[in-house]
């Protein structure tokens, strides 16, 4: 029984704290601009570069544009690779798209950077786009009879044309300010401008409660919810109540509700970017330059969403809730069992397992992500516990790059539309892949010369680059006659 | 009679596209079929880069977007 009761503890401690401190100011405006990006980016406007006429220099690249700003979720991944494959720029392309896109996506980049770090969403974000278009050429090398097949049909899909607006670019580009004014850690935005103090005086008898409620090892890399932590979430619940009535018939039009939502979602952000601290007296509040940054963002956000039509921004607000529902509950229940995992896993099983960059470790991590399914981004805080139980980041990374990739639903999904033996190539090349990715960053990581590890990188990508300009050379021959 | 097919494979979007179309039928008093399409070739064959989709009378007239009552009425009317 204790020890049921240490599992349930461990989860909600951990819960608690990543609602309170990680979440918030990476995970609230990611949101926002995921539904700017499915419902404001007219599709046609990155589709017209993938149509069959389209050569590689183009198509490949504007796949990995796809994959980054268009598929944030599932109702976009498959129509649009399933329709590259069959009417546009083909199989390449199409893997490229699919590969890069749960790592390229602006909610795994935001999520990755803040709990894992910049540099590890960075190292993910280029190794996922570099062998994302590795892959797909050797995909559309092996397989280039099928390719051939398709270019007897027309690929009228891919033809039309389209821009994204301004008032449409203004808001992305304000949102990204928001996200970045909130998360950057720069001296500038932590600078205090003025602090006063609130007479509270439960405030640090309140802290003290939380921290016998959430009691935490900082050792084990667990931490715990402070003042601040626990106001925000009462905002997060806040939200959630008023946008089940503000936004789930946005589509109809906005109501008090709507305006209610979206102003604690403003709030929250704001008082995620003030510091609170109980003192004696009462709260101390601390007024950073962070506060500035990020009001300063939300009005261009504001002044931006105003010059949308009616239909664009209810589309907005109904893309952007729609993935708090459909992301946000897995994520919590995701993040609540992580925390009790946490409790039973030894760290020295993870460090003798993968504690060194070595092939061994790579290739344990790989398969763990392969046979391992997580819903979308409950990878990274799965990531997040194996690296405080002492996993090399080398491997970890070799993990998150084939987790997204090769969950059983995706590769069944792929079967589905480009048959078995084709996936059956693209998992093998993405597990070698990953493999490689995870040597190289651990490589980095562990200080080898940056040169090396460039080498090391210049050396795999130059014997890709020969084994393509043989399958090319051999491609040219003529062909069987069965073609 | 008009048949309606709501191409998607069963994402929130496209539950909501059929509550939103199911209403706008039973409100502008028109008699209609409804279809759900999850087959992803089926779906293609239509000209559609990402789901939910809506045909009318095999026309496409929505897609990758969920359109109000009023939108799908006027497609339904005419």
């Amino acid at each position: 029984m204790n020890a049921f009761l240490r599992l349930i503890e461990g989860g909600a401690g951990n819960l608690a704290a990543y609602l309170a401190a990680h979440v918030l100011l990476c995970l609230l405006p990611a949101f926002f601009i995921a539904g700017a990006m499915a419902a404001l980016i007219p599709k046609a406007s990155i589709t017209r570069w993938l149509g069959r006429s389209a050569p590689y220099h183009v198509s490949y690249p504007a796949a990995a544009a796809a994959g980054s700003l268009l598929a944030v979720c599932s109702c976009t991944i498959v129509p649009l690779f399933a329709g590259i494959y069959k009417k546009g720029a083909g199989l390449g392309p199409a893997i490229t798209f699919l590969f890069f896109a749960p790592a390229g996506n602006v909610m795994a980049l935001a999520y990755t950077g803040s709990i894992l770090g910049a540099e590890f969403a960075f190292a993910r974000f280029v190794l996922s786009l570099l062998f994302g278009i590795g892959i797909g050429l050797l995909m559309a090398l092996i397989f280039w009879r099928d390719d051939a097949r398709h270019d007897a049909l027309t690929d009228t899909a891919f033809a039309e044309r389209a821009r994204i607006g301004g008032a449409a670019l203004g808001l992305l580009l304000s949102l990204v300010a928001v996200l970045i004014a909130g998360t950057l850690k720069l001296s500038l935005l932590n600078a205090y401008v003025v602090s006063v103090t609130l007479p509270l005086p439960g405030a640090e008898a309140w802290q003290a409660t939380l921290l016998r409620w959430v009691p935490f090892d900082a050792a084990k890399g667990e931490e715990g919810v402070s003042v601040q932590g626990s106001l925000l979430i009462v905002l997060l619940l806040a939200i959630a109540l008023t946008a089940w009535k503000g936004l789930e018939n946005i589509v109809e039009g906005a109501n008090r509700w709507t305006w209610l939502t979206l102003g604690l979602a403003a709030a929250t952000l704001l008082v995620a970017a003030m510091r609170l601290t109980p003192s004696a007296g009462g709260l101390d509040v601390a007024f950073t330059g962070r506060v500035l940054a990020v009001g300063a963002a939300l009005w261009a956000v504001l002044h931006h969403a105003r010059r949308l039509d009616a239909d664009a921004w209810r589309a907005w607000l109904w893309e952007s809730w729609r993935f708090v529902k459909q992301i946000f509950v897995l994520l919590v229940v995701g993040v609540f069992v992580v925390g009790m995992v946490r409790q039973l896993i030894q760290p020295e099983w993870i460090q003798n397992l993968a504690g060194r960059n070595d092939l061994m470790a790579n290739a344990v991590a790989v398969v763990f992500g392969v046979f391992m399914y997580f819903p979308t981004l409950v990878e990274v805080p799965v990531a997040r516990m194996f690296l405080d139980l002492g996993m090399h980041p080398g491997p970890l990374l070799a993990y998150l790059m084939a987790d997204p990739e090769l969950s059983l639903q995706s590769i069944l999904m792929v079967a589905a539309v480009i048959g078995r033996p084709k996936t059956a190539a693209y998992v093998g090349l993405v597990a070698i892949f990953s493999v490689v990715a995870g040597l190289l960053y651990g490589a980095w990581v562990d200080g080898v010369n940056a040169g090396w590890v460039a080498a090391g990188l210049l050396a795999f990508l130059g014997a890709l680059a020969a084994l393509m300009a043989w399958m090319m050379a051999r491609r040219r021959r003529p062909a069987p006659t069965q073609v | 009679m008009k048949t309606v097919k709501i191409l998607g494979s069963g994402c929130a979007n496209c539950r909501k596209l059929e509550a939103v179309a199911r209403e706008a039928a039973s409100s502008a008093g028109i008699a209609a079929e409804f279809l759900k399409i999850t087959d992803m070739d089926a779906i293609l064959a239509y000209d559609l880069m990402s789901t939910p989709g809506l045909v009318i009378d095999e026309k496409l007239v929505s897609s990758g977007r969920i359109p109000t009552q009023a939108e799908v009425r006027q497609w339904l009317a005419a």
